[in-house]
């Protein structure tokens, strides 16, 4: 009497194997059309800048890459990219982290909820990187300014999203860890936590764009250092291959790290498909 | 009958509604005896699954009270466990862990609660599944974890809210069977849903027939055949008089509810 739910199992994982191979041909060859399309952006760019040839407006993409291979080779790129990434790493932890637990309380609690929705709502559609000129005046021209611009930006949408993704949390998953008599932090580390971790996962996505344009915007006032620092003097030096140098360092940034946490997202979650 | 493993005296439960507040339990008073295994019928919308959780302490009583060996019922605890309609399972454990959800919960020993739950895994016919994520499992063997977490928790009562109906009919039938031979293993008290007349039929001992809302016994019937039961059971013609029988008392409530365009799920 097993047989027939035993045979049928058999015969779903099998479909269930030939939809991975599917799914691989079909993942392959989405991977060969995005490199396709790099290289063809890549030469494109290259062709309309020899075709123009006006250095001032467009440079060459090898021209902007030799020049990056010039700064790292004298040094002159280290220190910049080094503040840059300071400034951001620690501007980012520091709001990952405070969007995280801001969130789970407001998720948690309705009156702390209905305390802070207004000024949540607000602040996140508001934008930010308008205040850096008051924090120069709070905290000076140095380090501590800028990440304090990366800071604002980050919490607001990992904030949201952690906030979402607790309060969307299964209901008839929370009265099943309920029924099996789960504590209040139990429910959490079962059901709740889990649920959002997704949405938490989004949101720091979100906020690794935002936290790179607050560095950015955050170097271009009065600073001694930094990509933004490089950009700024290039364009007041009419320097167009460093200003495409600090641009192109930043995209591959963004893209690194969105990868980074997308393939996080898929280890983390592999029952989401 | 000796002292009852659960019963009702007088409950009634009433939900807030949008024309103030309506009942959907009204004076039900029922004796369940240790072991026994009782099947609920009544239209949908009969306040089946609300008793199930009232049991459960999920669900607070208006009035009446929930004794389990006596003992008033408070909240959930761990003389009931419940097999949801629902699969309920945590997408992101494994069936292992699915499994032994309740022992986590208490804080057994991860050595222990591997032992426990490959026992169960065996019982419920999963073995070479334990790694598997539910995404991975068809619905007949999501329900088979659902059952052995419940069991797992090793309950005196399971408390089985119509865990087959979204089976398709020969899983559902292949489950029937194995959970009859599961519970002549275990002997737990079950309170079981459905509104498959001859699934409560062919499994319980008695068919408690419930009212339309709100609800109340209409009907005790005993089950007289004998232990096991084979499916063959199903098509013969005293199965068939009995589940007549059953079918007759709720007809009506089926019928008006028709009528009446009533659209009230289960809750």
């Amino acid at each position: 009497m097993e047989r027939p739910s035993d045979q049928r199992r058999v015969r779903g994982n099998g479909s269930r194997l030939a939809g991975g191979a599917v799914r691989q041909a079909a993942n392959r060859r989405r991977r060969v059309r995005s490199y396709i399309s790099i290289i063809a952006g890549l030469a494109i760019w290259e062709l309309v800048a020899r075709l123009i040839h006006n250095s001032l407006f467009i440079v060459p993409f090898t021209t902007v890459v030799s020049r990056l291979v010039t700064m790292t080779v004298s040094g002159q790129i280290w220190p910049n990219l080094g503040a840059s990434s300071y400034e951001f790493a620690v501007g980012f932890l520091l709001g990952a982290g405070t969007g995280i637990l801001i969130g789970v309380v407001m998720a948690a609690s309705r009156p702390v909820e209905e305390y802070l929705d207004i000024w949540v709502t607000f602040l996140y559609a508001t934008p930010l990187v308008a205040l850096m000129p008051f924090f120069i005046i709070v905290f000076g021209v140095g380090i501590p300014a800028k990440i304090a611009i990366v800071y604002v930006m980050v919490v607001f949408p990992v904030l949201i999203n952690t906030f979402t993704g607790i309060r969307t949390a299964d209901a008839d998953l929370l009265e099943m860890v309920r029924s099996f008599s789960a504590s209040p932090g139990q429910v959490f580390r079962e059901v709740l936590f889990p649920s959002a971790l997704p949405f938490i996962l989004t949101g720091l996505r979100l906020g690794v764009g935002r936290g790179l344009i607050a560095v950015v915007v955050g170097e271009l006032f009065f600073s001694q250092q930094g990509l933004g620092y490089l950009i700024n003097l290039a364009g007041q030096s009419f320097d167009t291959p460093l200003l495409f140098v600090g641009v192109l360092i930043l995209a591959v940034a963004g893209v690194v790290l969105t990868g980074f946490l997308q393939t996080l997202e898929r280890r983390m979650t592999p029952w989401r498909r | 009958m000796a002292a009852p493993k659960v019963e009702l005296r007088g409950l009634h439960i009433a939900f807030a509604g949008e024309d103030g507040p309506f009942d959907v339990i009204q004076d039900l008073s029922l004796q369940v005896a240790s072991g026994q295994f009782v099947a609920f019928v009544g239209t949908s919308g009969s306040g089946k699954t609300t008793l199930l959780r009232s049991v459960n302490g999920l669900l607070q009583p208006a009035a009446g009270e929930i004794l389990i060996d006596g003992e008033p019922v408070r909240g959930p605890g761990p003389s009931r466990a419940f097999v949801f309609q629902r699969d309920c399972l945590l997408p992101w454990r494994n069936v292992l862990d699915n499994v032994t959800l309740s022992l986590r919960l208490r804080g057994v020993s991860r050595v222990a609660r591997t032992a426990a739950g490959m026992d169960l895994i065996r019982l419920v016919g999963l073995r070479g599944f334990e790694h598997h994520f539910p995404h991975q499992l068809s619905g007949g063997m999501r329900q088979r974890v659902n059952l052995a977490r419940a069991l797992a928790a090793d309950p005196d009562v399971l408390l089985m809210d119509e865990p087959f109906a979204a089976l398709d009919a020969q899983t559902r039938e292949v489950m029937q069977l194995e959970l009859l031979r599961i519970w002549l293993r275990t002997r737990k008290t079950v309170l079981f849903v459905t509104h498959q007349i001859d699934e409560a039929v062919y499994l319980s001992d008695r068919v408690l027939v419930l009212s339309a809302r709100p609800a109340r016994i209409r009907e005790d019937i005993e089950v007289p055949f004998p232990r096991s039961r084979a499916l063959s059971l199903k098509r013969s013609p005293e199965f068939a008089v009995l589940a007549d029988r059953v079918w007759s008392l709720i007809e009506s409530d089926v019928m008006s509810a028709l009528q009446g365009g009533e659209t009230a799920d289960d809750r």
